[in-house]
């Protein structure tokens, strides 16, 4: 099965006359995603790429039954666009802009609250299921299916463990960029609860970095949780010393608990097989799934 | 974006809260000037304005400075001159600035204020919880940062609404817990309201009075503040960005900031180029484990455009702290070819005297590759993070 995205997931994407959008989703279309619309105002009737473009994210859905949004719109529009895929009860909603004020992330995050749809990012390389779906901008080509599935929050560290997979031999059920920012849509909690209900899905990696509690929160889940799949983690960001910035502000809301080390020894409490080098996890892989 | 305390203060107290009468000094004679108007006959704090926290902890590198920190009390309009002499133009080190320290070049002086006790107030964002955050603290002499790591249940953390006032059961509830007098209820409201919609309007991160103080008619001021922006709400703050002090930032610093690159610096000796935040963490991870530290790391992003990545690669090759380069990217919508191409006509205009390390993956890879085999430059080939962290400590080792 996978997570969240699957072949036969209806993606509209959103800002798809942009030129980000045009690069991707024509990628995406040649891998086999079934992208069936666009939306950007003021350009509903025109066809981009084959595809025909809407002014609103509701009249996309009900003239193509699409389920999930791609957005590669720009950062000051993405609450505007949030807020639409929301109100149109789509599924799933992958935003893509980095740069995207905290304050609207907070109301978006509100708007989020009790609605149906999921949203991934901002500031995410996206969400990909190997051979069937690719919302994003992955480098494609590192992929391949198979049983291990990803959850990071760093872009750049996504790809690294993708890399981990193959060397291990193995491919990805689905991988999730989580997102770099300071307030993200999807936590690690949501991926994980997903990947232990996929049955395709054997093993989990889990790639977090210094910065907020998302991985402790993710580790006291784990730790809770009755029939565990194994999980590899890795956390970047030990050699930032505590205190680098000004202020203590954010700081004190986690205790102190800031660090890298903070989060592996969450994670090693939690029964998560924790490696200290990102180059470690096939080896983990390897074992785990021989 | 960070601001100075005078500045951070002259908008909280646009937003109703009490500030120490005061105001900023470039010259021991203004200095003399501005204590004058706050105060009769004092005595008067003298503050340097760096943008760093535990100023008054801190020590000055020059010996004309004195023994004493960065924030002083002095009596006399003739220690005033003294004072003032001895601070500006010097530099001022503090756990937050780093060894070189921050040149001081004002002084925000005002009239000491008599206060019966002191508190901590600070604003920031609960990540996890996606919320704005209250936080208040008893300090009883200690320090904030101290209690934070081994008592935080002695830290009020309460939530707020991203619309609207602080409710008066919160106020009620800041009150309880630092157990102040009915006469302060009503500057309490005053005060958490002001940080509250100075937090919310100017889109803030954090702000942050460390301490507030409760004067003897029940009346809350603030001694100090301190104000950081989101850098990506700042189009909407026109009047936040003129606050900009780019004296705080190194010349390399407003480089990068310039091609919108991510840069920050450190002590150590190695200068990263990454296409991610995470990759860079995960690589300075891996030099500290061989016990390199590092001195810089650029995130070039998505960058598209061949001169800006030289601009940004020639950043790092000039910094006089890099003895090693490490160049790792993963290309995905930034093409790896692109970055070959920036590294050649950066060192071909600055120069390559160190070590240089080069890991690609992804989007035109092997292109990239063959780029930079063809170019005939001492660069090193790696395969992955790993290989291209011990490639690099090794080379630097030889090159010792």
């Amino acid at each position: 099965m996978s997570v969240f995205c699957y072949k036969d997931t209806r993606v509209l994407c959103q800002g798809i006359t942009g030129t980000q959008a045009t690069f991707h989703i024509r990628r995406s279309l040649d891998y086999g995603t079934q992208v069936v619309a666009g939306v950007t105002p003021g350009k509903g009737g025109e066809t981009h790429l084959g595809l025909p473009v809407f002014n609103t994210v509701k009249e996309a859905k009900t003239e193509t039954g699409a389920n999930s949004s791609v957005m590669y719109v720009p950062a000051k529009a993405v609450k505007s666009a949030v807020r639409e895929a929301v109100e149109a009860e789509l599924d799933l909603a992958v935003c893509i802009a980095d740069s995207v004020p905290i304050k609207d992330m907070l109301e978006i995050k509100e708007i989020l609250k009790g609605s149906k749809t999921k949203l991934i990012g901002p500031n995410t390389p996206g969400i990909i299921t190997p051979g069937e779906a690719r919302l994003g901008i992955f480098p494609e080509n590192i992929h391949t299916a198979g049983k291990v599935g990803i959850i990071s929050r760093s872009s750049t560290l996504t790809y690294e463990a993708v890399l981990e997979t193959a060397r291990a031999g193995q491919g990805q059920s689905t991988v999730i960029g989580l997102g770099d920012d300071m307030i993200i849509g999807m936590d690690f909690v949501t991926a994980l609860e997903a990947f232990h209900k996929d049955a395709k899905t054997k093993a989990i990696v889990l790639i977090g970095q210094s910065g907020g509690t998302f991985e402790e929160v993710a580790a006291r889940y784990y730790k809770d949780l009755k029939k565990k799949k194994p999980v590899i983690g890795f956390v970047a960001g030990n050699a930032i010393p505590f205190g680098h910035k000004m202020g203590y502000a954010g700081d004190i809301i986690t205790n102190g608990h800031v660090t890298a080390q903070d989060k592996k020894d969450a994670f090693e409490d939690a029964g998560i097989i924790t490696v200290d080098k990102i180059n470690d996890i096939h080896r983990k892989l390897a074992e785990i799934l021989k | 974006m960070n601001i100075h305390e005078y500045q951070a203060k002259q908008i909280l107290n646009r937003y109703g809260i009490n500030i120490p009468k005061g105001g900023i000094a470039y010259t021991p004679n203004e200095a003399k000037r501005v204590a004058a108007q706050s105060s009769f006959r004092g005595p008067w704090m003298l503050k340097a304005q760096i943008q760093s926290g535990a100023r008054n902890k801190g020590y000055f590198l020059e010996k004309k400075a004195g023994n004493k920190g960065g924030i002083r009390q002095v009596k006399s309009q003739r220690d005033i001159l003294n004072q003032v002499e001895q601070m500006l133009g010097s530099t001022l080190v503090t756990m937050q600035t780093g060894p070189e320290g921050k040149l001081v070049s004002r002084l925000y002086v005002e009239a000491f204020t008599k206060v019966e006790r002191v508190f901590y107030a600070g604003l920031a964002i609960d990540r996890v919880n996606a919320a704005l955050t209250l936080l208040v603290a008893v300090l009883n002499g200690a320090d904030i940062s101290e209690i934070a790591l081994s008592e935080p249940e002695r830290i009020l953390k309460l939530r707020l609404d991203l619309d609207g006032d602080t409710t008066p059961e919160q106020v009620d509830e800041v009150m309880r817990f630092l157990k102040l007098k009915p006469k302060s209820a009503k500057s309490l409201e005053v005060f958490i309201n002001g940080l509250h919609r100075a937090f919310v309007d100017n889109d803030a991160t954090m702000i942050e009075v460390n301490p507030a103080g409760v004067m003897k008619n029940g009346d809350i001021i603030a001694l100090d503040a301190k104000f950081s922006f989101d850098d990506n709400a700042l189009f909407r703050h026109q009047d936040i960005l003129r606050l900009q002090d780019d004296y705080e930032k190194s010349e390399r610093e407003l480089q990068a900031a310039k091609y919108k690159f991510t840069y920050s610096e450190f002590d150590g000796s190695v200068g990263c180029i990454v296409n991610g935040d995470g990759i860079a963490l995960a690589a300075m991870d891996l030099l500290r484990n061989h016990g390199v530290g590092t001195a810089c790391f650029l995130n070039v992003k998505g960058g598209v455009d061949k001169d800006k990545i030289s601009s940004g690669i020639k950043i790092i090759m000039t910094n006089p702290q890099v003895e090693g380069i490490l160049i790792n990217i993963l290309g995905g919508f930034l093409r790896c070819n692109l970055i070959a191409d920036g590294i050649i006509s950066a060192a071909s205009e600055v120069g390559l005297n160190v070590p240089l390390v080069v890991r690609f993956e992804g989007t035109n890879k092997d292109e990239a590759r063959e780029i930079l085999e063809k170019s005939k430059l001492p660069i090193i080939l790696a395969e992955t993070m790993e290989d291209a962290v011990n490639k690099l400590v090794e080379a630097m080792e030889e090159s010792d």
